[in-house]
């Protein structure tokens, strides 16, 4: 039906869409998602063969490339057979026509009907999309946002078009009519071939079959929409879902770190991204068969396995605490580690930090058995210890004490060290002053205490850091700090965490998945909101209940 | 919580007392030239003489000057005591700490033969060598601090063992430090007060030793030394002169060994554990 082939279109010097590669089978819905600025409308503004800027590659309508076509040929296709409904509603519009004539315009102007004939399917139009008869002979500018909008659909409809482009159709509506018009759109029209373009997930939802998510002019990922909300393989369309609110979402909202910045050479987001290494900045990655439907653009495959543990145990004599723990953290994802005290939990932690000998089972770092644990590990996992004042010297000062990690792995100079501290410190909200620096454990609050260790752990970079119940000698307004703080650290540096707590409420503010241990066993796991709905073992629903006031 | 074993010492009475009267002892055995106008090994024909002016403690049976001797005989004293003192302490801590942090069969085998040491007399094993090699001040040293160190091994060790366990050192483990770096800059500033109290307590076992050595006769017999001020004196107890020949030496040996003591004794409160959780075993 429709197969777009290295599309690119620049305005001037700016590439705005780099090397699209699309295919849409009659009757499909492809949902465009993007934040602001992906490209998401001059792609359909291309397609329609209306943008200003230089495009180059395919376009293929039914086989004949709408780039090549000539002007007039080309005037005879758009909105009669591919129409847009555009996002702008208001520029859309022109003022001087009631809303009725605007729609019929199209109607008579391609010669598909006579004046009477789109009168009557222009009411028809309007009505089917919910437009109050009374709003008919109004002008543009007399109708609320939303009914313009059922305008624009309405509009783009009128020729029933084979190709129906939408560029944020349902924006302006409240949630209520929302509804109303995707279940129109999807229900009711279900055999036209659509391409939707937006930044709200509801609405692909909604409207889609499978989703394409552009990110700097780029696909990114793309394959069936169910499948990529449920399990996006892409770090940014994961950090898209985080970042979109709904009913399931338990986990506090999550910006994506950095801006969007263009151009970038390699991977468009490698910028912002929670997995990058050095080829990502070099090289741009292909999009390229993941699974069943499946595509994404990355040089790592998609979303990676930070750190993963097989049949892990620990015993202490007769006493199993760990207990072959199978367990997968993934690169930029919260897991929350729950379960009683003596569960386990901490000698889990110590033993994936090679602090205890495991008696059993193997810990592999980013898919590689991990032996001897050296610069490489250390540099890449990190652990924040239970009781702050416990895991600080006291006969350390605060900058000897945030130093201390990178003097041990021997990097830099000293003051390449100490500069190194001082900008870890900002990152945790602590003061940078002199005086603060050669402050000891014991002048320090609780709370302050672990942001310093946070800021110790911090200081090598790790791409994993493991917390260990790092509010538990804290009272409930620090703790509330310093959960914050490891979330916004989270979406600036693109960590991993591994949250280790007793307490299910406070992971699940935190976390996008959720362990359960009991006796040195995962007994459940999964996504955060399911844990907490619907729950499956009866220990993970006493945690529950202990926690409701 | 950081400790002052300074301030301990110098808050404490007995602490101070015998803080100055370490002081002395060391002065005395440093300022030894200016205080003492005579030679000790000088012999002369002047024997068994009584005070007087220019002999401020009289004469030996060798004619050799008694104060000059006492002034010398403080610096044998302290310098095998601090020697041993030093090397003992520094033995122990390395072999304790070691056995800490490395355990396994290391651990077991030292500290079995810790329990060796501990079992059998010492001052039989050294009267026994000492009989038979007479030990210069050097061999001494050597000799004593072999033989004392396992005592403060094995304090250095259970206290190792409790401060391992602490938070800071699993997170520098968790930075990659490896076992020495642990131990020099993690453990061993936590041993301050305990290395200082064994220190102590090893100068001044070796002070008594090396003294009950040469009253003896048994250790070299051309080093000055209180001990065999002692010996020497008692062989003539029935003239009078051990007014100016015993008595000093004895006092001066006392006076040390009772500073060392209460210096000892202030430190110790520093490691109790209402303080710091540290206990001394």
């Amino acid at each position: 039906m429709l197969e777009i082939k290295n599309l690119q279109v620049s305005y001037g010097q700016e590439v705005i869409l780099n090397g699209i590669d699309l295919k849409l089978e009659p009757g499909e819905t492809l949902a465009i998602v993007g934040e602001s600025g992906t490209g998401k409308t001059t792609l359909g503004l291309s397609i329609m063969r209306l943008v200003e800027g230089t495009i180059r590659g395919e376009i293929r309508f039914n086989g004949k490339n709408l780039l090549s076509l000539p002007d007039s040929e080309m005037q005879r296709v758009r909105w009669s057979r591919i129409a847009m409904a555009f996002q702008n509603a208001n520029n859309v519009l022109n003022p001087v026509y009631t809303v009725l004539n605007q729609i019929m315009e199209p109607m008579i102007e391609h010669r598909l009907k006579s004046r009477e004939e789109a009168r009557d399917k222009a009411r028809e139009l309007l009505r089917y999309f919910g437009l109050q008869e009374n709003r008919f002979a109004a002008y543009p500018h007399q109708i609320s946002g939303g009914e313009q909008q059922r305008v624009l659909l309405a509009m783009a409809m009128s020729n029933n078009p084979e190709l129906l482009i939408l560029d944020e159709p349902l924006s302006s509506l409240d949630a209520a009519s929302r509804a109303e018009v995707a279940s129109l759109l999807k229900e009711t029209d279900k055999h036209r071939t659509r391409l939707v373009a937006t930044h709200d997930l509801d609405t692909a939802g909604k409207l889609a079959d499978r989703m394409v998510v552009l990110y700097g002019g780029k696909i990114v990922e793309s394959g069936p929409i169910r499948d990529m909300l449920s399990k996006p393989r892409h770090p940014y369309t994961r950090a898209l879902i985080r970042a979109y609110p709904n009913m399931t979402t338990v986990k506090d909202l999550q910006g994506i770190k950095g801006m969007m910045t263009r151009p970038v050479s390699g991977c468009p987001f490698h910028p912002r991204c929670t997995q990058a290494i050095d080829i990502c900045s070099q090289e741009v990655p292909e999009l390229l068969p993941v699974s069943h439907g499946r595509e994404v653009a990355c040089h790592r495959g998609g979303i990676i396995t930070l750190l993963s543990t097989g049949n892990l145990s620990k015993s202490f004599g007769s006493i199993k605490a760990v207990d072959s723990v199978d367990l997968h953290i993934e690169a930029g994802e919260t897991l929350a580690l729950v379960g009683q005290t003596g569960s386990g939990k901490t000698t889990l932690a110590k033993t994936i930090m090679g602090l205890h000998q495991p008696t059993g089972g193997t810990v592999y770092l980013e898919g590689e058995k991990v032996e001897n644990r050296g610069k490489d590990f250390f540099g890449k996992v990190q652990m924040v210890f239970q009781n702050p004042g416990e895991s600080l010297s006291h006969r350390l000062s605060v900058l000897e004490a945030v130093t201390e990690p990178l003097e041990i792995q021997e990097t830099g100079t000293k003051e390449d060290r100490e500069n190194k501290a001082i900008q870890v410190l900002g990152e945790v909200e602590l003061p940078q002053t002199r005086d603060f620096l050669n402050k000891y454990p014991h002048h320090l609050s609780g709370g302050e205490m672990q942001r310093v260790t946070i800021a110790r752990a911090l200081v090598l970079d790790p791409a994993l850091l493991i917390a260990d119940e790092p509010t538990a000698f804290l009272d409930a307004s620090v703790q509330a700090k310093i959960l914050k703080l490891l979330l916004n650290l989270q979406e600036q540096r693109g960590l991993s965490l591994l949250y280790i707590t007793h307490d299910i409420a406070a992971a699940r503010k935190v976390s996008d998945r959720i362990a359960v241990m009991l006796d040195g066993r995962i007994i459940e796991e999964g996504p955060s909101n399911e844990i907490v709905a619907t729950p499956k073992q009866d220990y993970t629903r006493r945690l529950l209940n202990a926690t409701r006031i | 919580m950081h400790i002052d074993v300074k301030k301990e010492i110098r808050e404490s009475g007995p602490g101070k007392t015998g803080l100055i009267i370490l002081l002395l002892m060391i002065g005395m055995a440093v300022l030894a030239p200016v205080l003492s106008p005579y030679n000790p090994y000088q012999q002369s024909t002047a024997s068994l003489l009584p005070p007087s002016l220019n002999h401020w403690l009289g004469m030996n049976h060798v004619g050799q000057d008694i104060w000059s001797q006492l002034v010398y005989g403080a610096r044998t004293s302290l310098l095998v005591g601090f020697g041993v003192g030093i090397f003992s302490t520094l033995l122990g801590t390395v072999f304790g700490v070691s056995a800490a942090l490395v355990g396994g069969l290391y651990e077991k085998i030292v500290m079995r033969i810790v329990d060796a040491f501990i079992v059998i007399p010492m001052i039989i094993v050294v009267i026994l060598i000492s009989a038979y090699i007479r030990p210069g001040i050097a061999t001494l040293i050597l000799l004593l601090s072999l033989l004392s160190w396992q005592g403060g091994a094995r304090v250095m060790r259970a206290q190792a063992l409790s401060l391992k366990e602490r938070g800071h050192v699993a997170a520098a483990r968790s930075f990659g430090a490896n076992r020495f770096y642990i131990a020099w800059r993690h453990i061993v500033p936590d041993l301050g007060p305990i290395l200082l109290v064994d220190f102590i307590y090893g100068v001044r076992r070796a002070v008594f030793m090396e003294a009950g050595l040469a009253f003896l006769g048994i250790s070299d017999p051309t080093v000055v030394s209180w001990g065999m001020m002692m010996r020497d004196a008692l062989s003539f107890s029935y003239l009078n002169v051990w007014q100016w020949w015993l008595v000093p030496a004895g006092v001066a040996l006392s006076l040390t060994i009772i500073g060392l003591t209460f210096v000892g004794h202030a430190a110790e409160p520093v490691l109790e554990p209402r303080l710091r959780g540290v206990e001394i075993a």
